[in-house]
């Protein structure tokens, strides 16, 4: 590996005065998975690396003025578990569940997991595209099986975290901490497009950490649940999933949140198909024809067009498994 | 069968206590005093002429103390090529990962950052990726001669066997059936990585490599280092399984060996994962095209098979595709040509010829059964094989057994469907089954075996004991011809210093050859204990046997199997998973058969990764492989392996130790057919091509056909 | 089930219980110290890399290791503390051959930098026997044939480990779930799951091998 020192900052005002002074030498880490495997392959080339495992009190669920708060830092692990999450925010357990292996879960955090970069292969094996500072996109006629059917370009890589899905399902917003100060963004404006900015996947400046996700406080009635379909029974990213919330008001569906994973640059929320939904009862029928509506407008490209029967039976099945 | 004291019964691998307490050394536990670390930097184009190359930058770093490049280092690694092609660093490099450099340094962080300053100035020439590209007129030669492989003889021809006349056995038929078939480039994937510890005290030198044979590595090393074999030593105590990919002597060791000279200090060379897979070697990928004769009551009449292998960059395996054999059929050819392209080199992986090909002809003829609605089974029970190309009788053939035994176990009857893709609902399940062969022929080895003043018998073997309990094995073998209990003795193995030739485990021919010279041995002994007496005090005798029986006259020994597979399809999600799975075996006596268990699950587990996931993947316009990794390959998990029953079909085999026959290949030899075949019984539409993935089964049921 | 007396095998070979507990008996090629709680030195290497000096407990012994920022944790127990028990099969989080427990929980230690590992307490597979006498896992692993080439088993027997101590007797599907992160390229699947279930006492304590 590339020599590089470890920081253990003691608190965020701390961290992230290191990453401002450093800039684009430093690299933050959580669980530290993701990151050392990026450095291990010299596709990020920190000096210093700022390891937040060393700040207390980030990892914890509290409730606070009927939101939820959870430390960032919190584990994978430790969030799917957790009690209050699994009564009122399945779909965050659940899809927390779903990441990776148990030795995986031990130690990635949900801040690491919602910012993680893609795992694109011409990325990850160092082409000179977008992601890695050039200006093109290899996927495009390339062996692009896994990525885009919605939301591609120039980039057209999908966003890889199950977590993330499920936080835009629940509304979450996130307290993004930096150097100079603080802003609490929804997580729905966090992920952004490849038009915006190539380059990244989310609205984090170098200098600044994702410190708190909030939930709002779980509506009555409310359900969720995760779906990922992968290439083997574990330990993959998801080639398709599907992040639903549905607030129940007896058989009725009153509200549904519908976030896709696995298709597009960012999770991936249909609101045509949350509409179908409102007010109705979750019929085989209705199901099946909001699979289909989820899957209007998607562009496959010359090797991934089978995501789109795919993402339509996942939507279909998730639908009625949750709602029917 | 006569039951045996020893042989036969379940016994637990006598080095499982060192594998359990991470006791055991295996070659990267190694850290010998003054050791330095080496690493290889590896070409980035899939073909270039190196015009230059500066390790000055690389060599000034500290701690850096020997470097090898083509510029100072001319050795042929012969076992890297059948047709002699190939040297440690070639110039030009042939495929994204050959190897350019290997510098050594006092740790391996400083060997890995001192591959970094080493500066190359590559001419990039035009490449090839594609089978049927490269065998175009105008394709950019990757070898003189073209990029045809060059047979044994040195002509540019392909692998051929012919029997009969198959044009007149197709005009013969009632029906004519042709169809093609693909396989993909798969990796061994052991989780051993590749590495090499090398060290040199005056001209003796000691390589201990993670490899299969011990003696063939030593042979080789002393061959392309120009040494006396005398002053060569190779060690091998545990490793960390290879299914193939450490036969021989391998590059690294070489490398270190080298690097161990420049620096006078001993070297352990690593290889990284994604080394591992790229520039090691994985099973070659196969294009096939078949013609099958066959009459209204399903009789066979003529089989042609032609076929494409991918050799990759080099010419390390036989490259050869073996399937037909498992019919009966009185006209057959087959055609085989090994093809070159610009990617990683292919060469052994667990029965390296088989498993690819049994998928293409299986496929095909499940397809007959289903055209001449019969089925499958009773379609195999006729056309099977009943003598060697229908010729020369089996010394002994259980392939019947395998069939009906493997199909009762299973539950062939209650889970094939006659209908292809019937059943109500999204998700469908289905059958298939698969049978297949592998030749267990005799050969040389030897075995030394000493009897102590203590009455402890000490076996020395040249086994290094891949995983497949090999060294248990000879432990019950030499147990049973002494009649003695196992624990009397003691197995010494893994250094040529100690021990003798042994054909090295590869072929699965371990417990065959170096069974039978370890019954010589004993039975040496037993005469000199008859002569002499028990040996007393510090008295040791010593019998050296080396067995090479010759070819067994007007018959041919082979082992044989039948797989049974059922999965379950989402036929809305493409989703497959394998949920029952049977494998029946004929492999003579079962020496040990808790070891043998293992082996038979392991190969069908894998062959069935084979079957689902498995790919090397390039990309074409660069050249570069995109998922070299265990991420990359989805390799099988806990939570994708089914239970595998295992049916032993024990025939009375007259030759071999105790009736022994092969056993660690055949296990994934019907293995990825019978899953393909238990698909198209599922969802009634057929993937040929490999690896069947969730996206060509969603391809095959949208386009209503099969997928090529 | 012709089992050999493993108490008598144990005495016969040089790398024996005794030898598990503490170092590895000395071999001729090995001439590493033995662990002491000194500052573990460096092979002589680039002077001017970053370095911290670590308070660190593996399996009960605690030490005092000055290791350099980079070194991954599985490096420094291999490598600086003389426990090559545990195996890297892919250093990248992808295998899970490096499997050991920190506090408890598993985790590959291939992914944690050594510096992380200030005030845990690392158990690895040479920790699992105690005075001498193997840990039920290991019995069972034997027991089963779980291990064919072995390369994976250190990191088996880890996640094992864990998970028996959460839930003493897990079902079928409760240990493949818990052990799905660790690969076994020999594919043994189906004899791990045995022996773990055994030690959990939640199938047939002998091994099977003569399937009907």
């Amino acid at each position: 590996m590339r020599s590089f020192s470890n920081v253990n900052p003691k608190s965020l005002k701390e961290a992230t005065s290191v990453l401002k002074q450093k800039g684009q030498a430093a690299a933050i880490v959580g669980g530290g998975s993701d990151a050392l495997g990026m450095v291990k392959e010299r596709l990020i080339t920190p000096d210093v690396l700022v390891s937040l495992k060393s700040i207390r009190g980030l990892d914890k669920v509290t409730e606070k003025g009927g939101e939820v708060v959870i430390g960032g830092l919190i584990t994978l692990d430790a969030l799917s578990r957790d009690p209050l999450i699994r009564k009122n925010y399945n779909v965050l357990a659940e899809a927390a569940g779903k990441v990776g292996t148990p030795q995986i879960r031990n130690a990635g955090t949900l801040a690491g997991n919602v910012c993680q970069r893609p795992w694109c292969w011409y990325y990850r094996n160092g082409f000179p595209c977008f992601k890695n500072g050039g200006n093109t996109c290899f996927s495009i006629t390339g062996e692009n099986e896994f990525h885009a059917i919605f939301g591609g370009g120039p980039s057209f890589i999908v966003h890889p975290s199950d977590t993330a899905p499920a936080l835009v399902a629940l509304d979450a917003k996130f307290r993004i901490v930096g150097p100079s100060g603080e802003r609490t963004i929804a997580a729905a404006d966090f992920f952004q497009l490849p038009s915006v900015n190539p380059a990244r996947e989310n609205a984090l400046a170098n200098d600044e950490v994702l410190a708190e996700i909030h939930l709002p406080a779980a509506k009555a009635g409310a359900r969720g649940t995760y779906h990922k379909e992968m290439d083997r029974e574990a330990w993959t990213h998801a080639v398709v999933s599907v992040a639903v919330v549905m607030e129940m008001d007896g058989q009725l569906c009153k509200t549904a949140r519908v976030v896709l994973g696995g298709v597009a640059p960012i999770p991936w929320r249909v609101p045509k198909v949350e509409a179908m939904l409102a007010g109705k009862r979750i019929t085989p029928e209705l199901a099946a024809q909001a699979g289909a509506a989820a899957v209007e407008g998607a562009r496959p490209l010359a090797k991934n067009q089978y995501k789109v029967p795919l993402t339509q039976a996942v939507v279909k099945q998730t639908l009625m498994a949750l709602g029917g | 069968m006569t039951p045996l004291k020893t042989v036969g019964h379940g016994t637990h691998r006598i080095d499982a206590l060192q594998r359990v307490t991470g006791a055991a050394k295996y070659t990267s536990d190694l850290h010998l005093s003054g050791m330095l670390y080496a690493r290889v930097l590896r070409s980035p184009h899939p073909h270039a002429r190196i015009r230059k190359i500066d390790v000055s930058k690389a060599m000034a770093l500290p701690g850096v103390k020997a470097i090898l490049t083509h510029e100072n280092c001319d050795t042929t690694w012969s076992s890297g090529d059948q047709l002699n092609q190939r040297k440690l660093f070639n110039n030009p490099v042939r495929f994204a990962g050959d190897p350019v450099a290997a510098i050594a340094a006092v740790d391996r962080h400083i060997a890995e950052d001192a591959t970094h300053l080493i500066e190359v100035e590559y001419e990039v020439l035009p490449f090839l990726t594609d089978l049927e590209e490269a065998l175009k007129p105008g394709a950019v030669a990757i070898h003189e001669g073209g990029n045809l492989s060059l047979n044994n003889q040195r002509q540019p021809v392909p692998q051929t066997y012919k029997r009969g006349n198959v044009a007149d056995g197709l005009k013969a038929a009632d029906h004519v059936f042709e169809d093609n078939f693909t396989s993909a480039h798969h990796n061994n994937a052991q989780l051993e990585m590749r590495v090499s510890v090398a060290e040199w005290s005056g001209d003796k030198l000691t390589v201990h490599a993670a490899t299969q044979g011990i003696a063939n590595c030593r042979t080789d090393i002393a061959k392309d280092l120009k040494l006396n074999v005398d002053n060569v030593r190779v060690i091998s105590e545990y490793m960390g399984g290879g299914f193939g990919n450490k036969n021989q002597c391998q590059d690294s060791d070489l490398m270190a060996a080298l690097l161990a000279k420049q620096a006078g200090a001993p070297v352990k060379l690593e290889f990284t994962r994604k080394e591992d897979f790229v520039a090691v070697h994985g099973r070659w990928s196969s294009r096939q095209s078949y013609k099958v004769g066959v009459k209204n009551d399903g009789t066979l009449t003529a089989i042609q098979f032609t076929a494409l292998s991918g050799a990759g960059a080099y010419r390390k395996g036989s490259c050869d595709l073996s399937g037909t054999e498992i019919y009966q059929v009185p006209n057959l050819e087959t055609s085989v040509s090994p093809v070159y392209t610009n990617t990683a080199v292919a060469a052994n992986y667990r029965a390296p010829a088989y498993p690819q090909a049994v998928f293409g002809i299986e496929s095909l003829m499940d397809d007959v059964a289903y055209a001449l609605k019969m089925d499958p089974m009773e379609f195999r029970l006729k056309n099977m094989t009943r003598k060697f190309r229908d010729q020369t009788p089996y010394t002994s053939i259980g392939l019947e057994d395998c069939i009906r035994k493997g199909a009762e176990k299973f539950g062939w009857n209650q889970r094939w469907k006659p209908v292809a893709g019937s059943g109500d609902g999204p998700v469908k399940r289905g059958a298939g089954m698969a049978m297949g062969m592998f030749g267990s022929g005799l050969g040389r080895s030897s075995a030394v075996l000493r009897l102590d003043g203590q009455g402890q018998y000490h076996l020395h073997v040249g086994v290094t004991d891949v995983g497949t309990a090999a060294k248990t094995t000879m432990g019950l073998i030499a147990a049973e011809e002494l009649g003695v209990p196992l624990e009397k003795v003691k197995v010494v193995w893994g250094d040529t210093d100690t021990c003798p030739y042994s054909v090295g485990e590869s072929g699965s021919r371990t417990t065959v050859q170096t069974g039978m010279a370890v019954i010589e041995a004993v039975r040496d002994l037993k005469k000199q204990v008859a002569e002499k007496g028990a040996p007393k005090g510090n008295d040791v005798y010593t019998a050296m046997a080396t067995t090479n029986p010759p070819p067994i006259q007007g018959a041919s020994r082979n082992s044989f199997a039948a797989h049974f597979a059922e999965v379950e399809v989402n036929i809305e999600t493409g989703h497959a998973i394998v949920t029952r799975f049977v494998s029946a075996h004929d492999s003579g006596r079962v020496v040990n058969p808790l070891t043998a268990q293992s082996q038979v699950q392991g190969g069908a587990i894998q062959g069935i990764g084979m079957a689902l996931h498995e790919e090397l993947l390039y990309d074409k316009r660069s050249g570069q492989p995109l998922n070299a990794g265990y991420y990359g390959a989805r390799i099988m998990t806990h939570l994708d392996a089914p239970l595998v029953d295992v049916v032993w079909v024990e025939t009375d085999e007259p030759y071999g130790p105790f009736g022994a026959k092969t056993l660690g290949e055949p296990t994934i030899i019907p293995t990825v057919a019978a899953v393909a075949n238990a698909i198209h019984n599922a969802i009634g539409r057929r993937v040929k091509s490999l690896p069947i993935t969730r996206d060509k089964i969603l391809q095959a049921l949208a386009k209503k056909g099969d997928v090529a | 089930m012709k089992k050999i007396s493993r108490r008598r095998f144990v005495e016969g070979t040089s790398a024996g219980i005794v030898a598990v507990a503490a170092v590895p008996a000395v071999q001729a090629q090995q001439k590493t110290p033995p662990a002491a709680a000194e500052p573990a030195t460096t092979t002589g290497a680039n002077p001017s890399v970053p370095r911290t000096t670590i308070k660190i407990n593996v399996n009960g012994v605690d030490r005092r290791v000055e290791v350099e920022d980079r070194w991954t944790l599985v490096e420094l127990l291999r490598d600086h503390l003389q426990l090559t028990g545990t195996k890297i099969g892919c250093d990248r989080g992808e295998c899970g051959a490096c499997t050991v427990l920190v506090d408890g929980t598993p985790l590959y230690s291939c992914s944690q930098l050594a510096v992380w590992m200030n005030g845990r307490s690392i158990t690895t597979v040479e920790g699992l026997a105690k005075n001498g006498k193997l840990d039920p896992l290991q019995e069972a692993f034997i027991e089963h044939d779980a291990p064919q080439c072995g390369y994976c088993t250190s990191g088996q027997l880890m996640i094992a480990k864990a998970l028996l101590m959460k839930n003493a007797h897990p079902t079928r599907d409760e240990v493949r779930t818990a052990m799905t992160g660790n690969l076994c390229r020999c594919s043994n699947y189906n004899h791990y799951v045995e022996a773990v279930m055994a030690a959990g006492g939640t199938a047939p304590a002998t091994g099977g091998g003569n399937a009907a």
